[in-house]
């Protein structure tokens, strides 16, 4: 059988970071393809240059064996490929009607014409939606419904699903999972992005498994079973010497710092409750969407205050409830978070005033008047403390490479002196010699006593900095490890089931 | 472009610097009375009020935001001061009910803009029409309030000459000293560049952003009414509809092109001084070339047309931070 789409040795670069590195892949007509892999392993930036979204820096795309270059979004719907993202594309205040011919309503537009059309279209795929309803009113999986029924209408021949069953309820799973064997019955080859290993096992005719941006495996899906899977997707060589220390002892628990109580905020932290405590590393393991970073943004007040829908957070024993982060940075919380671009640093200052703010907001060095040598003095003992390497003493912080970013966030949070700090991915998009030195600050601070988060999507990394794992899954902690007991499957399998 | 700029390793405050030198040079040499000492007199008292302007101005496009209610507040409040020096109240207690209404439209500004979350754009101009309406709609009995006399303690600032240039360049030093200062040694202009900078990593680092926010409205429309006394001392009147003219557009057009990026975080007091230097001297320029209202207008337009297009090709929008509805 001819594949109907082909990449071969497909590369994109992010500056000099590799989301996606030399991998084959192809699709056969009619089948059901899943991609699987962790986060940042490359699956929604492959799909995504099949898409047009973005374009790949080197490799071809070929299409019914000629290569061809798809430049957008618009050009590779014209050429059959058509991608149902997790947020959908509809537009609420439009019938389903309207959304399905939208931007290409004839010039004299029958509302009562377009009705009739859309509904026998929706019926000969046996669609169950009223083409007259609002999207607005429609379920998560009636909404996609009309997005496959619009890929459809364009005569689709290639569908890629990023994590569609993120937002479903279990039953309107089922009836994805039928939408899907529709689309096959069509001819149409289906692309299936999913963290949930059980329903790429259930629908997928061939599984494609990516790691660290390159292609792992493809083999047929009766070939795999959980374990295989997990096993592809975890496997590592490449940071081998960085991770291979597993940790045998795990520092005693202090006194309890922090303790969460049946939180509920933002709509994805469901009555979450977890303590943390002084003098050793409490590793949050969990995949996008468990919650993680939601539950910590809330302890920091970095959440809209209207995000938090109840639950209790105890600092010290007492009750707190922060509504912007001022307040809890002067109760000695660091939040470092896990997008320093966007809330991290500063990007016009330099290295040294970054770090010398966060020193002002701090209650006891706050006045009125800035002296520039004290400035100076702060600056030069954090980048000295901290090893962080630039090219001239006054560099942006724009101009250093993410490791040095990074380390510039963390001492701008470590210069206010806090009794917990939480680092939120500390290590993405950071270089990997500066990996062990931010590791190395890590356990600084718990051997001095200071109660350390990492929340992290990295599965090595959360073991082999961890005193205490604790797993998350759907807003909450399901489960909790000692380091030394601890494996990646038993943690995987925690994180997904 | 930016290649180009970066490799010349040019920033706009030097560009300006030299394209008003260059201006300077050539009106000297082809432009009778140019160089003569009235009309270089004339040039910095006329555009000693609108770089006191710039200088509230700049304060807010640094925090990443716009007061387009300036002019309203130059106006108001200070038509406020002198109508109840006129009417018997002692100086003291006028300014000081002029000062009040000038922080209180700084913080309704600032509230709008930091709690309501309303664009800085449309909040301040709201104000600014509410502000001029309030004023036209009774609070003055003429159009044109005139400087009373019991404000003549306090008149030199718009008047009065010190070895040969007048109070009101030395009101603009003043100023420009006070704000360069404010901005450059305390904690809270620091603040107001971390904001301007990067709004979510200054909340996370544990700026209390909001109050900030404020501040810097209320240091803006304080400012606003300083500049309204010296321009009213100096013309002994103050016009109330000087808020439907065009002069906010100037007063954005100096902070633009001095250097100080709509984006945020960057500039100074230096770009205001260099920006109002070069406005000044076109306007002038235009004025004895005897170009018409319009005409001038006309350059204006493309003069800040040019700024704006400069400004986003050395200081491009973070796509990553901007917000919708970002100035």
């Amino acid at each position: 059988m001819k594949p109907i789409l082909e990449m071969r040795g497909i590369t994109k670069l992010y500056g000099k970071a590799a989301a996606v590195e030399g991998v084959n892949f192809d699709l056969m007509k009619g089948e059901v393809h899943a991609v699987l892999g962790e986060n940042g392993a490359g699956k929604s930036t492959l799909t995504k240059m099949m898409a047009g979204v973005v374009q790949p820096t080197s490799g071809e795309i070929l299409v019914e064996d000629s290569v061809i270059n798809i430049k957008s979004p618009a050009e590779a719907v014209k050429i059959g490929i058509a991608m149902v993202f997790q947020e959908t594309s509809l537009v609420p205040s439009m019938t389903v009607a309207q959304n399905l011919f939208l931007g290409n309503e004839k010039f004299f537009n029958r509302i009562r014409g377009v009705n009739i059309t859309a509904q026998q279209f929706m019926q000969s795929l046996s669609f169950d939606v009223d083409p007259t309803q609002m999207v607005a009113s429609l379920g998560a999986a009636k909404k996609q419904m009309v997005e496959i029924a619009r890929a459809m209408l364009l005569d689709a021949r290639v569908v890629v699903f990023d994590e569609p069953t993120a937002t479903l309820t279990p039953e309107e799973k089922r009836h994805f999972f039928d939408l899907v064997e529709t689309l096959k019955g069509h001819g149409v080859a289906v692309i299936f992005i999913s963290h949930a290993l059980e329903e790429a096992l259930e629908i997928s005719d061939r599984i494609t498994i990516l790691r660290d941006g390159k292609h792992v495996v493809t083999d047929k899906t009766e070939n795999f079973d959980r374990d295989r899977i997990i096993q592809s997707m975890v496997g590592r060589e490449l940071t081998e010497e960085l991770y291979n220390n597993k940790k045998t002892v795990a520092r005693p628990a202090g006194e309890r710092i922090l303790s969460i109580q049946n939180l509920r905020a933002a709509g994805v932290v469901r009555n979450n409750s977890l303590s943390v405590f002084k003098g050793q590393v409490t590793g949050i393991f969990g995949l996008v969407g468990s919650g993680r970073t939601e539950t910590f943004k809330v302890v920091s007040g970095a959440i809209k205050r209207n995000y938090r829908n109840g639950g209790e957070v105890y600092l010290n024993g007492k009750s707190v409830r922060y509504l912007v982060p001022a307040p809890s940075v002067q109760d000695g919380v660091a939040y470092i978070t896990e997008d320093r671009k966007v809330e991290g640093f500063f990007e016009t200052m330099s290295i040294k005033a970054n770090i010398f703010l966060g020193m002002l907001t701090k209650g006891k060095s706050a006045r009125f008047w800035l002296k520039n040598s004290e400035m100076d003095q702060v600056g030069d003992t954090w980048v000295k403390s901290l090893q962080v390497r630039s090219v001239s003493q006054n560099a942006e912080v724009i101009e250093l490479s993410g490791g040095n970013q990074q380390k510039v966030v963390i001492a701008k949070s470590l210069v206010q002196e806090p009794d917990l700090v939480i680092f939120d991915e500390p290590t993405r998009g950071v270089d990997v010699g500066a990996i062990a030195e931010i590791h190395e600050i890590i356990n600084r601070l718990a051997d001095e006593g200071k109660a350390v988060v990492v929340i992290s999507s990295y599965l090595p990394e959360v073991m082999q900095l961890s005193d205490r794992l604790l797993v998350a899954r759907q807003g909450k902690v399901v489960e909790e490890f000692s380091p030394i007991e601890a494996t990646e499957e038993k943690l995987m399998y925690a994180a997904v089931h | 472009m930016k290649n180009l700029f970066s490799s010349l390793n040019f920033d706009q405050q030097t560009i300006v610097t030299i394209l008003f030198a260059v201006l300077f040079v050539v009106f000297a040499f082809w432009l009778p009375g140019f160089t003569s000492t009235g009309n270089l007199l004339e040039l910095v008292r006329s555009v000693s009020v609108l770089g006191i302007l710039g200088l509230g101005m700049a304060i807010v496009v640094i925090g990443r935001g716009i007061d387009l209610s300036m002019i309203a507040t130059l106006a108001v409040p200070a038509s406020l001061v002198m109508t109840l020096a006129a009417s018997g109240y002692h100086p003291a207690v006028a300014i000081g009910a002029g000062l009040l209404f000038a922080i209180a439209t700084g913080i309704l500004n600032g509230v709008l803009v930091a709690y309501a979350e309303i664009p800085a754009l449309f909040t301040t101009l709201a104000v600014g029409i509410g502000v001029a309406g309030i004023g036209q709609s009774g609070m003055f009995e003429y159009d044109i309030v005139a400087w009373p006399p019991a404000l003549d303690s306090i008149a030199w600032i718009g008047r009065g000459k010190i070895f040969g240039l007048p109070y009101s360049i030395l009101a603009f030093g003043v100023a420009a000293l006070a704000v360069h200062i404010f901005l450059k040694k305390t904690r809270l202009g620091f603040f107001i560049y971390a904001l301007g900078d990067n709004l979510a990593a200054a909340r996370i680092s544990g700026i209390r952003v909001r109050p900030i926010i404020i501040l810097q409205y209320v240091i803006c429309a304080v400012i606003a009414l300083f500049a309204g006394l010296v321009l009213a001392a100096s013309a002994h009147s103050m016009d109330t509809r000087i808020f439907n003219l065009t002069w906010i557009y100037d007063v954005i057009l100096v902070v633009v092109l001095g250097g100080i990026g709509l984006s945020g975080g960057r500039g100074g007091v230096m770009n205001v001084i260099v920006g109002t230097l070069l406005i000044g001297t076109i306007v002038n320029g235009m004025t004895i070339l005897n170009v018409s209202y319009q005409g001038q207008n006309l350059v204006r337009g493309l003069v800040l047309l040019t700024a704006l297009m400069i400004d986003s090709i050395l200081n491009p929008r973070n796509e990553e931070t901007a917000k919708q509805g970002d100035i």
